[in-house]
C-alpha cells in the first residue's frame, strides 16, 4: 500500500512537472488477455492500443489533455473481466472502456459499463449479444454471422466452389461464423457435405483430416484462430490434401504462416485489415506497428488501434466529456481508421466492407473486397 | 478404408497419450503422488525439441538431447518439490504439483514468448500411400515406431536387467526391497528420469505433428493423462497402455461421428465414467 501511494505521488508529481496547470489525463480502461491461452492475441492488441495512444498524445492529445490507458489482464475470461470492469469504473474512474479481448470476457463486461453509463467499445470480440447490452456499447469489428455470410459469398460466388466441408471451432467465435456461412450458403449454390467440430484445445486433427479426404470437397471452410488453424492446415497439406482452405480474421496473424509454413500458401481469409490498402491510415498503421513491436501487424492490433482512434475522435468532438455526450459522439462517428471507414448503425455495430486476404510467398496480401451492404448489414436490434 | 484410417489415427493419438501417461503411472506406483506437473515436462520437451532442431537441423539429435535434459529436470522436480513432502499426506504433494504446473506455463510464456514456436523447416512433412489409398504421414509413422521402440526398451529394461528388477521390486514393496539392500533413493531418481524422458519424447512428437509448441500445450496432457491412469487402474503399466489406446481410438471415431454432441475431452471422460461405474478399480487395477 505504501509503495503504491509513493508511486502514485511520484506519478502525480511527474505529471504536474510535464504539463503545468490543472491538465489531467483522460483515462481509458482496456481489458485484454495478457496471460492464459489468448495471451498472444492480447499482446498484439495491447501493442495496437498503445500505439494509438502514443500517436494521439504525440499529436497534442485531446485538446491538450493526454490519454492514459489503464490496462488489466482479463485472461479472456468473464470471471476476470467482471471485477476488472467494476474496478475501471469505480476506482480508476475511466471515461470509457475498450475491450481488446474475446467474446466471453467482453460480453460480461459490457453489461457493467452499460449500467454505469460509460461507453464501451469491443475491438474484435464478435458475439452478437455484446452490443445488445445497451446503447453505450459499440463494436468496431464484424459480428461473427456477418463475416460468415461474407465467407459464403467469397466461396460460392467469387471462387465458384460449391462442395464445402465446414470445420467449426466449438466456441462462440467459430459457431457464429459457421452459422452465418450456412445461413446464406444455399443462396450461392454451396452444398455442405460434411461438418466437424473441434475444441479450442485441439491441435491434432488426424481423424478430421482422414474424413475430409474421404469427403473430397472443393473447399474447406474452417473456423479457428491462428494457433488452431496453423496446425490444421499443416496437417491437411502433410496428408496430401490440396483443397482450398477458407479462414477468417482468427487466422489473421503472421504466426499462422509461421506455424503452417509452406502449407499456408493460398489460404484465403475474410478479415478487417488489408495489407495492400492504399489508404494512408492503414499504411501508416502497418509501418508504425512493425517499427514499434518488431513484428508484423495483424487484425487484432489493427482493430484495437481502430477502437482507440474512434474513441479519441469522439472525445475530441464531445470536448472530452464522458457519459451521454461521449456516447452520442461515438454513434455519430465517421472516421477512416486502419481497418477502413467506420460508421455505426443504431445498435452500435460497425458498418464496413470485408477485406479478403490470401497468403502469397509467406505473407498476407490483398485478394479482394466484399462490399455488399445488404449481405453485410449487421443486426439492428 | 476410412475406418482403417480413423483406427490408425486413434493409435497415433493413443501412442502419444501412452508416452505421457506412463511417467505419471510410474510416479504414482512408486510414491502414490499424482504428478500433475508431469505435463510441464512434456511441454518443456516440445520446446527443447523445436529449439534444438532449429539450431542444429537434426530432429534425432533434438529428440535425444530433449529426453536427457528433461529426464534430469524430472529428477530435480522430485528432489526439490516432492522429496521434502514425502512424510506429509499425498494431497500436499498434489497441491505442490498443481502449483508447479501452473507456474511453469507462465514461465514458458515469459521465456519463450506468448506466440509459441514452430520448426523453421518442419521435418518429415510427407506421406506414404500404402495399399489402395491408405495415407500415412511420415510424422505419424515416426510416432508409432518411436513409441513401440521405447516401450519395448522399457519392457526389456524392467525385466532383463538388474537395475530394472530392483526398480520393479521397489514399486511392489519398498520396505522389503530396501531390506534386500536396494537403494530406493536411486530407484526414485531413475523412475523420474525415465518417466520424464518419455514425456519429453511425446512433446517432441506432438510438436512435430502440430508444428507448434506453446506455453499452454501441457493443459490437455495434464488432465487427460490423469484420466488415463485412473482408467487403466492406478499404477498399472499394462492398464495404462491399454487405456491410452482405448481413449485415442474412441476420440478418433468420436470426433467424426458424435463430435457435434460431445467434444474430444467429453468423450474421453464419458468413457472413463462408464468404465469406473462397471469396474471402480479401473481396467487392470487391483481391487
Amino acid at each position: 500500500m505504501t509503495l503504491r501511494t509513493t508511486l502514485l505521488a511520484a506519478t502525480i508529481g511527474l505529471g504536474s512537472m510535464v504539463s503545468p496547470g490543472f491538465a489531467e489525463n483522460i483515462k481509458i480502461g482496456f481489458n485484454v488477455p495478457l496471460t492464459g491461452f489468448a495471451a498472444a492475441d492480447g499482446k498484439s492488441a495491447l501493442g495496437g492500443a498503445e500505439l494509438a495512444v502514443e500517436q494521439i498524445n504525440g499529436a497534442g492529445g485531446i485538446n491538450g489533455d493526454m490519454l492514459e490507458l489503464i490496462v488489466y489482464d482479463d485472461q479472456a475470461s468473464p470471471k476476470e473481466s467482471v471485477p476488472i470492469a467494476q474496478k475501471l469504473i469505480e476506482r480508476d474512474d475511466v471515461v470509457a472502456g475498450v475491450s481488446g479481448s474475446y467474446s466471453g470476457a467482453t460480453r460480461a463486461a459490457a453489461g457493467i459499463f452499460q449500467e454505469a453509463g460509460i461507453p464501451y467499445i469491443s475491438a474484435f470480440a464478435i458475439h452478437p449479444d455484446i452490443t445488445r447490452a445497451g446503447d453505450y456499447v459499440f463494436r468496431t469489428s464484424f459480428v461473427g454471422e456477418v463475416q460468415g455470410r461474407a465467407g459464403a459469398k467469397l466461396v460460392g460466388e467469387s471462387l465458384g466452389l460449391k462442395k464445402a466441408v465446414i470445420v467449426t471451432l466449438q466456441n462462440d467465435f467459430g459457431k457464429s461464423l459457421a452459422s452465418g456461412f450456412k445461413e446464406v450458403a444455399g443462396d450461392y449454390g454451396i452444398q455442405v457435405i460434411g461438418e466437424y467440430e473441434y475444441s479450442i484445445k485441439d491441435r491434432q486433427f488426424g481423424p478430421i483430416v482422414s474424413k475430409i479426404r474421404a469427403d473430397n470437397p472443393d473447399v474447406i471452410y474452417a473456423t479457428g484462430y491462428f494457433f488452431t488453424a496453423g496446425p490444421l492446415v499443416n496437417q491437411l497439406r502433410a496428408a496430401g490434401i490440396t483443397t482450398t482452405v477458407i479462414g477468417q480474421e482468427g487466422y489473421d496473424s503472421q504466426n499462422y504462416i509461421n506455424i503452417a509454413g509452406a502449407a499456408a500458401e493460398g489460404t484465403i481469409i475474410t478479415t478487417s485489415l488489408d495489407r495492400d490498402s492504399s489508404a494512408t491510415e492503414t499504411q501508416d498503421f502497418i509501418a508504425a506497428f512493425e517499427k514499434r513491436s518488431g513484428h508484423k501487424s495483424d487484425m487484432v492490433a489493427a482493430s484495437a488501434h481502430t477502437a482507440i482512434k474512434v474513441l479519441a475522435a469522439a472525445l475530441q468532438s464531445s470536448g472530452a466529456m464522458g457519459g451521454e455526450a461521449l456516447r452520442d459522439a461515438i454513434s455519430a462517428t465517421d472516421l477512416t481508421a486502419s481497418t477502413g471507414r467506420i460508421t455505426f448503425n443504431q445498435l452500435g455495430e460497425v458498418q464496413k466492407s470485408v477485406q479478403v486476404q490470401i497468403v502469397k510467398d509467406g505473407e498476407w496480401r490483398h485478394h479482394s473486397v466484399i462490399d455488399d451492404t445488404a449481405l453485410l448489414a449487421p443486426p439492428t436490434e | 478404408m476410412l475406418y482403417l484410417e480413423l483406427l490408425f489415427q486413434g493409435i497415433v493419438q493413443g501412442s502419444i497419450y501412452a508416452l505421457i501417461a506412463l511417467g505419471l503411472t510410474l510416479v504414482y506406483g512408486l510414491l502414490r503422488i499424482l504428478h500433475v506437473a508431469h505435463a510441464a515436462l512434456f511441454t518443456l520437451g516440445g520446446y527443447l525439441g523445436v529449439i534444438i532442431t532449429n539450431a542444429t537441423g537434426s530432429l534425432a539429435l533434438a529428440t535425444v538431447i530433449s529426453m536427457v535434459v528433461v529426464g534430469f529436470v524430472g529428477m530435480a522436480v522430485y528432489k526439490l518439490a516432492y522429496e521434502p513432502l514425502l512424510s506429509k499426506p499425498p494431497f500436499i504433494a498434489l497441491i505442490a504439483s498443481i502449483a508447479l504446473f501452473i507456474a511453469s506455463e507462465e514461465i514458458f510464456r515469459i521465456i519463450f514468448g506468448p506466440y509459441g514456436l514452430s520448426y523453421t523447416t518442419p521435418p518429415l512433412q510427407g506421406y506414404f500411400v500404402l495399399f489402395d489409398g491408405f495415407f500415412l504421414k511420415h510424422g505419424e509413422a515416426l510416432v508409432i515406431v518411436l513409441s513401440v521402440v521405447m516401450l519395448a526398451a522399457l519392457g526389456w529394461f524392467s525385466t532383463k536387467t538388474r537395475l530394472g528388477v530392483s526398480w520393479r521390486a521397489t514399486v511392489t514393496d519398498p520396505d522389503m526391497a530396501s531390506a534386500f539392500g536396494i537403494n530406493t533413493q536411486n530407484v526414485r531418481y531413475m523412475n523420474f528420469f525415465i518417466g520424464s524422458a518419455l514425456a519429453a519424447a511425446a512433446g517432441v512428437l506432438v510438436a512435430l505433428l502440430n508444428n507448434l509448441v506453446e506455453p499452454s500445450m501441457g493443459s490437455v496432457a495434464s488432465y487427460k493423462a490423469l484420466a488415463i491412469i485412473v482408467l487403466g487402474g492406478l499404477g498399472s503399466i499394462r492398464g495404462t497402455l491399454i487405456a491410452a489406446m482405448a481413449i485415442g481410438i474412441i476420440e478418433s471415431f468420436g470426433t467424426i461421428y458424435i463430435g457435434h454432441l460431445l467434444d474430444r475431452d467429453a468423450l474421453a471422460f464419458a468413457f472413463l465414467i462408464v468404465v469406473l461405474m462397471l469396474r471402480p478399480q479401473g481396467l487392470l487395477g487391483a481391487k
